[in-house]
């Protein structure tokens, strides 16, 4: 048994009740430990890469830990296979780098918010390798709880209604999570994600529908998918652009994982096809996702664009995961790559050019290319990643979601990507081009500042431009990346390996 | 039968106060009302009609009412006593800018 | 208009219970799981464990790894409070009650703190615990605020206490956990030290320091809270 996994879990949690130890004291230890600690988790997740790389380029790399030494279903396991690492090595690489995002964006109450942060890593972590369904609604609740005062951090009315909002559907949605837990405990005795998977086949159908359908309606209110889709746009545009970029581009996809994880290995994709359940999954998330881009390009201020522009990806994706080929769920997990990196990104990137400028508003964009040329050619390369352009990522993973949906042969699908990728084209077009007009008439006065202060500036612009260059650089070299999407691909679509592996000795 | 009766009306009774009420805290009000019926009925349906999960010595009991959904509402309670405590809080925070507490202001909750 | 609505509101949420009640009666009673952790739990948690409260054996022995969670919700939700409400003005509201029950809330603390203490040690032998007896914790401080005036526990307690209190709980929760890692090979896996015959106080290995931590933790995030909430009621007061 290999202790390392549960200090992915351990090292940020610890770090979180310890800075407001350490912040009594003095704030420059609290700035080390929280530089420190980050790295640690990081080079936590890269020991874990570089001890078992054998193991994971044959693709049966899988760690398992049972929490107090209580074999499964006794007691908590903890398990990490492709498809969690996967995600573990995307939640490290884009925490790391927005945490030192926020050192140099977050100016004031810096003590609360990076413990609220580590215990979102925390959170993320934890549901990411848990192998029980308790353990990852409370691990649910943790992140829903612990995100919610950073969507508040502006402590102006628009944060605070976006907060409520923000913090009432994802209740709501935890409540319907729960009580799915609960059918799950009075029909099966067991709250172990592979004890249920072995028996849940044996179910009468009604029962297994219950189930389904909770769990669906639940996760379907946290992710923001079409009927719930409009709480979404302003949660994720209120906050600062550091916890925008978390939001939109780390937590969604958290709720993604859970998703392919509930649904592919622990309920099995089965019952959704027995039920009929899986065309109307597909068809509410491309309604979605066409809704997402026709709300983006209806709106003027750059945040809820982008924050809309998530909604249709998120469609997208779950609509690309649940044709359940090996094809569609590795264009899925690509898409859910390629999305993370862009919309950090573009977030990071906004950040920067909105201290320029008095409002979101797109009028008030004007000129603001100059400010920074470098910077907002990223952005435009972001921009055109996002619409599909080749050399970027977002082409790759665009490509294979339609070669996904033809090979079903599910054309309303590809039509819905062709015509999302037009109208994204314009909504992203828009912005460029008012980045890149002259102000022709008025002072130079015209950017006011909005935050008097730029707490360190090269830091801000110097991880923007990494994000970009990152869009770019996986998006040539995308086939490199093959080998764990496909490992990945290969643990969703086989839950026998799973279940073995867990209560196989 | 009863049990799942009371369950779905208590549960629909916060779900009908989270729609209709013009106050944000007869809405968290609601949602507690929401979780407490389906605490109320996860212990109903796992009840064994044993006695309760605590023994006197250390002699084996036999007939014990299931302690593993105690154990989760406790788990559950403590988190629903959080959100619902933040949630407070940011009515307290919004109350600060609009002197008011009516849902209508954040520009209906479905809409926007 | 807002009749009709309320009416369409009602008929909706009638015909859903309808089919929720419909779905729910279908679900058989199953009692006899194949393989239900349930057996397994009331036959050897004594003997496994030592506690002889089941529920407690299970939340801070079984499922640990939960009450963990658990306890960082709620350090989660202390820490998103003040982060919102912290305001520098100190509380000052009312001077409290009259004199006759400030003298017998004095003498009544000592005996309220010792029942809040005895329900959290004894977590493992009767109903209780620490997240039961870290309310009870919370409460006398909360009592203190209403019976002697708000300024009296703010400036005994400043909250820098309480937050050392908070956090040095929830350490002592995680140390548990590592300690062992080194003794057991896993994360907050039962220790077998100090432990004599289940029954007594000093059994069940961790559990009554978990408890002891978990208290303290739970006792000191809810006073955090209440003081939190009740500083913008002094602002307000103070500008009129």
């Amino acid at each position: 048994m290999n202790n390392i996994l549960i200090y992915l879990v351990i090292v940020p949690l610890a770090t979180a009740f310890l800075i407001p130890f350490v912040d009594i004291f003095s704030n420059k230890a609290r700035k080390i430990l929280v530089g420190f600690s980050a790295l640690l988790e990081f080079s936590i997740g890269i020991y874990i890469i570089i001890s078992n790389y054998g193991e994971i380029t044959e693709h049966t790399f899988f760690l398992k830990y049972y929490l107090g030494n209580w074999i499964p279903p006794i007691g908590i396991t903890l398990s990490m296979d492709m498809l969690s690492l996967f995600f573990s090595t995307l939640i490290s690489v884009s925490l790391l780098f927005i945490i030192t995002y926020s050192i140099g964006f977050i100016g004031h109450h810096e003590g609360k918010y990076y413990v609220l942060l580590f215990l979102i890593w925390a959170a993320m972590h934890g549901i990411i390798l848990t192998g029980d369904i308790f353990n990852l609604d409370v691990f649910l609740e943790l992140m829903l709880i612990t995100s919610a005062p950073l969507v508040a951090f502006k402590r102006n009315r628009n944060g605070t209604e976006a907060a409520i909002k923000y913090m009432f559907f994802g209740a709501i949605g935890g409540l319907f999570i729960f009580i799915g837990v609960i059918l799950v405990y009075f029909n099966l005795g067991t709250l172990n994600f592979a004890d249920i998977a072995q028996s849940f086949s044996l179910l009468p159908l009604f029962s297994k529908k219950m189930i389904i359908i909770f769990f669906l309606i639940g996760i379907f209110i946290k992710l923001g998918i079409f009927p719930f889709h409009f709480w979404l746009s302003k949660a994720h545009s209120a906050c600062p652009s550091s916890i925008s970029a978390l939001l939109s581009g780390v937590i969604v996809k958290v709720y993604i994982y859970v998703f392919i994880r509930l649904f592919f290995n622990v309920f099995g994709f089965d019952i959704l096809r027995e039920t009929g359940l899986d065309i109307i999954i597909i068809v509410i998330a491309l309604t979605s996702s066409i809704l997402g881009h026709v709300l983006a390009l209806s709106e003027n201020d750059i945040k809820r664009m982008l924050a809309y522009s998530t909604v249709a990806n998120l469609g997208i994706i779950v609509a690309v995961l649940t044709l359940n080929t090996k094809l569609a769920i590795l264009a899925g997990l690509l898409h859910v790559m390629a999305h993370l990196l862009m919309k950090v990104s573009l977030f990071t990137a906004t950040g920067y050019l909105l201290q320029f400028t008095p409002s979101h508003k797109l009028q008030d964009l004007k000129g603001v290319a100059y400010k920074n040329i470098i910077l907002f050619a990223g952005f435009t390369l972001t921009a055109a990643g996002m619409i599909g352009l080749p050399p970027m990522i977002g082409f790759a993973s665009k490509w294979h979601i339609l070669q996904a949906f033809l090979d079903r042969s599910f054309h309303w699908g590809s039509i819905i990507v062709i015509l999302g990728t037009i109208i994204a084209f314009f909504y992203y077009i828009k912005y460029i081009i008012y980045g890149f007009k002259t102000i022709s008439i008025g002072p130079p006065e015209r950017f006011r500042l909005i935050l008097s202060v730029f707490y360190r500036e090269r830091v801000v612009t110097n991880i923007a431009i990494l994000f970009a260059i990152a869009v770019v650089v996986v998006g040539v070299f995308f086939k490199l990346s093959y080998g764990p999407i496909e490992g990945a691909a290969n643990a969703v679509m086989n839950p026998s390996i799973y279940i073995e592996s867990i209560l196989g000795g | 039968m009863i049990n799942h009766i009371v369950f779905i009306f208590i549960f629909l009774l916060g779900f009908y106060a989270i729609l209709v009420k013009k106050s944000l805290i007869k809405m968290v009000i609601g949602l507690n009302i929401m979780e407490g019926a389906i605490f109320y009925w996860f212990i109903a349906i796992t009840d064994r009609g044993g006695i309760i999960p605590i023994v006197q010595s250390t002699q084996v009991a036999f007939n014990l009412n299931d302690p593993i959904p105690q154990a989760l509402i406790l788990t559950g309670i403590v988190i629903g006593a959080s959100t619902s405590a933040f949630l407070l809080t940011l009515i307290i925070e919004l109350n600060k800018f609009t002197d008011s507490t009516n849902p209508d202001q954040l520009g209906g909750i479905i809409e926007d | 208009m807002s009749r009709l609505k309320h009416i369409s509101i009602v008929i909706i949420l009638a015909f859903l219970g309808l089919i929720m009640l419909l779905d729910l009666n279908k679900i058989p009673n199953q009692f006899e799981y194949a393989n239900s952790i349930y057996h397994h739990i009331t036959n050897n948690a004594v003997g496994e464990t030592g506690s002889l409260n089941f529920v407690t054996a299970i939340l801070y022995d079984y499922r640990a790894y939960d009450s963990m969670g658990e306890s960082t919700i709620i350090f989660g939700a202390v820490s998103g409070i003040v982060l919102l409400l912290s305001r520098k003005t100190l509380p000052v509201s009312s001077h409290g009650l009259s004199f006759i029950v400030k003298r017998t809330y004095g003498m009544l603390t000592p005996f309220i703190f010792l029942f809040s203490v005895y329900i959290i040690a004894h977590g493992h032998l009767s109903p209780g615990g620490g997240f039961q007896g870290g309310v009870i914790l919370g409460a006398i401080s909360i009592i203190f605020s209403i019976v002697y005036g708000s300024e009296f526990d703010y400036k005994r307690y400043t909250p820098t206490t309480k937050t050392l209190l908070e956090t040095s709980g929830a350490l002592l929760f995680i140390g548990i956990g590592l300690i062992g890692i080194i003794y057991s090979g896993s994360f907050l896996s039962n220790l077998n030290i100090l432990n004599s015959e289940p029954g007594s106080l000093l059994s069940a290995g961790s559990i009554p320091f978990i408890n002891l931590g978990i208290g303290f933790k739970i006792g000191a995030g809810l006073a955090i809270i209440f003081y939190s909430m009740i500083q913008k009621t002094f602002k307000e007061e103070a500008s009129l």
